[in-house]
């Protein structure tokens, strides 16, 4: 009979914790698909709102993709952070997520810059930061109060499907985007098509705030809240107090400073790297993304529950180790894959179109060349010149420089050469799992209750916004830094690894050294 | 290993009190080089977000590690 009643108990306890988990897994997946939008869009929202002859807008668009991921997403770690300290898990995160949503279904809205002016770049600005700022809140606050609700023993389990969320949002962006483009066509996509992936926002937000509402308050929290234990300065007692700032900082060099860059190498880099340095074809190299994110993805879960068996540290610290030693490999296998230089032009297929058309006041001349290579690689280069019709603007235009022609390259790969890229990108997918699986774990139960929050957001969204958040930008200037002149490819196209392998390679050796692996069994409480 | 981990601390302090200077002149040194909106922006947001985060928690964090506070955590 009391073996029944301790069954039940255990049914119920797990039910419970799958709909916390369902419950916060799908808000926090939504926040991530409402920021990675933006970015996954940003070459279309630049040329909607931020044109490039007007330098103040061209400013806010750089500070717009800067900005909010690593400015703002710490600041809302330190806003949201301290808020769930004070009044409580679930409301916090209910308010991030309203936020997110409302902020995202108001960027699709907004009017574009040929019809309301300057306004517009700095409304979708303003919207921009709001969006950092929730997602600052959001992750912590999910986080927290999936471990809270944890069996001991099982809380890297359950966390991981927090973890999940980062990587299923970027594929459900990069989903949506591809299927609305494909239906929409590329011409009505770049015209109004790219307003629906941000309103539909609103519709998975409305869902997502109905569940929450209806999640109770984290049992340790709301113990605490009715004991009178709760902080009252969260923020001065994580990062003033000694034993909590020492804390906050090994979870920072040690952790997720190496975390956020082998994710942001492992997901976005290999994206840009696919299509700029091996000029992959935008349909294709998404789908080369997507591929590798879904398959990899269980993984989160894998590697989140062997941290409850073997701790979380030896498992952070190979994914961190392997990707510093694999990273240049990888990379130089998918660069040859890709490498025309490398293939053999089917010479008798090569075809070149050449086509004039008057626009306004200019001639755009139009010449696509298209190759075959023996292995069955096409590539398809776009060449396309604008010359003012009026003489004197021509001349004008081309002693500044400025009639040089666009050039769009598109290799699109046969088959055997796209499974390989799937499984090289499938290998850094597995890094990230390794690392960023059972980080969520791991940073809850460094801190006590009654400053969780606050104490594991900042160095999560710095590792993440700022270490993370700058690959993309300091690896390209590693690359541009190789590049002999103007116009001439990089002597080494590799070179943008060295920042990851640099920051991954500090943290492992800090990690290593100042971690313990005992966390697994600690008393979150 | 708490030697190898307050030796390391010093590593880590050096590390963090090297880095702003080494910042600083190679932003003056490519910014008089080529002044372009560019270059600006890319060395500000090194100068003003990263460069203070990185030396700030490496000197704080080795002097920490120096003084032994990472002793306990075994």
């Amino acid at each position: 009979m009391a073996r029944n009643v301790t069954n039940v108990s255990q049914t119920e306890e797990v039910s419970s914790t799958r709909r916390v988990i369902a419950a916060s897994s799908v808000g926090t997946l939504i926040e991530w698909y409402d920021f990675y939008i933006f970015g996954t869009l940003a070459k279309i929202i630049s040329e909607q709102f931020f044109p490039k002859d007007n330098p103040t807008a061209a400013l806010l668009a750089t500070l717009a993709t800067f900005a909010a991921g690593f400015v703002i997403r710490p600041f809302g770690a330190l806003f949201f952070g301290r808020l769930g300290d004070l009044i409580g898990r679930k409301y916090t995160f209910l308010v991030t997520l309203v936020i997110m949503g409302g902020s995202t279904f108001a960027i699709g809205l907004v009017p574009g810059y040929k019809t309301i002016g300057f306004f517009a770049p700095a409304i979708v600005f303003v919207l921009r930061l709001m969006q950092g700022l929730a997602l600052g809140g959001e992750y912590g606050g999910a986080a927290t109060y999936v471990a809270e609700h944890s069996p001991d023993g099982q809380r890297g389990f359950w966390t991981s499907f927090i973890q999940t969320t980062a990587t299923l949002g970027l594929f459900l962006a990069l989903g949506v985007i591809l299927v609305v483009r494909q239906t929409l066509g590329v011409e009505t996509f770049s015209d109004w098509g790219w307003r629906i992936p941000f309103i539909l926002s609103s519709l998975l937000v409305g869902v997502s705030i109905f569940i929450r509402m209806r999640m109770s308050e984290s049992p340790m929290f709301a113990k605490m809240k009715k004991e009178g234990k709760t902080s009252a300065n969260p923020l001065a007692e994580s990062f003033k107090q000694k034993d909590n700032l020492k804390m906050v900082l090994i979870a920072l060099l040690g952790a997720t400073a190496g975390q956020g860059v082998v994710w942001y190498t492992g997901q976005f880099y290999a994206l840009s790297f696919l299509q700029n340095a091996c000029n992959v074809e935008f349909v294709q190299s998404n789908v080369i993304i997507s591929i590798a994110l879904l398959i990899g993805t269980p993984f989160f879960i894998v590697f989140g529950a062997l941290s409850d068996k073997i701790g979380r540290k030896y498992i952070m610290m190979t994914g961190m180790l392997i990707a510093v030693i694999a990273y240049r490999p990888i990379y130089t296998m998918m660069y040859n894959e890709a490498d025309l230089k490398q293939k053999t032009e089917i010479v008798d297929k090569t075809t070149v179109e050449k086509k004039e058309a008057v626009k306004g006041t200019d001639n755009i001349i139009t010449t696509v060349t298209k190759k075959t290579f023996v292995d069955g690689t096409t590539y398809k280069e776009t060449k396309k010149e604008t010359i003012p019709l009026d003489e004197a603007k021509k001349a004008q235009l081309a002693a500044a420089g400025k009639l040089k022609p666009e050039t769009k390259k598109e290799t699109t790969l046969p088959q055997d050469i796209y499974y390989k890229m799937i499984g090289l990108v499938l290998i850094q997918v597995i890094f990230v799992t390794m690392v960023y699986g059972p980080i969520a774990a791991f940073l809850v139960e460094i801190f006590p209750t009654r400053i969780r929050y606050t104490s594991m957001s900042l160095p999560y969204h710095i590792g993440n916004g700022v270490f993370g958040g700058l690959v993309p930008l300091i690896s390209t200037r590693l690359v541009e830094a190789t590049r002999p002149a103007p116009g001439l490819p990089p002597a080494d196209p590799l070179a943008g690894l060295w920042y990851p392998i640099l920051i991954a390679s500090v943290s492992f050796v800090i990690g290593m050294l100042y971690i313990s692996n005992k966390t697994n069994n600690m008393d979150v409480e | 290993m708490s030697a190898i981990k307050k030796l390391f601390g010093i590593v880590w302090s050096l590390m963090g009190i090297g880095i702003v200077p080494l910042a600083i002149m190679q932003a003056m040194k490519e910014i008089a080089a080529k002044p372009s909106e560019e270059n600006w922006i890319f060395w500000s947001i090194v100068i003003v977000v990263l460069m203070p985060i990185i030396a700030f928690s490496l000197i704080t964090f080795g002097v920490f590690a120096l003084k032994g506070e990472y002793d306990v955590i075994e």
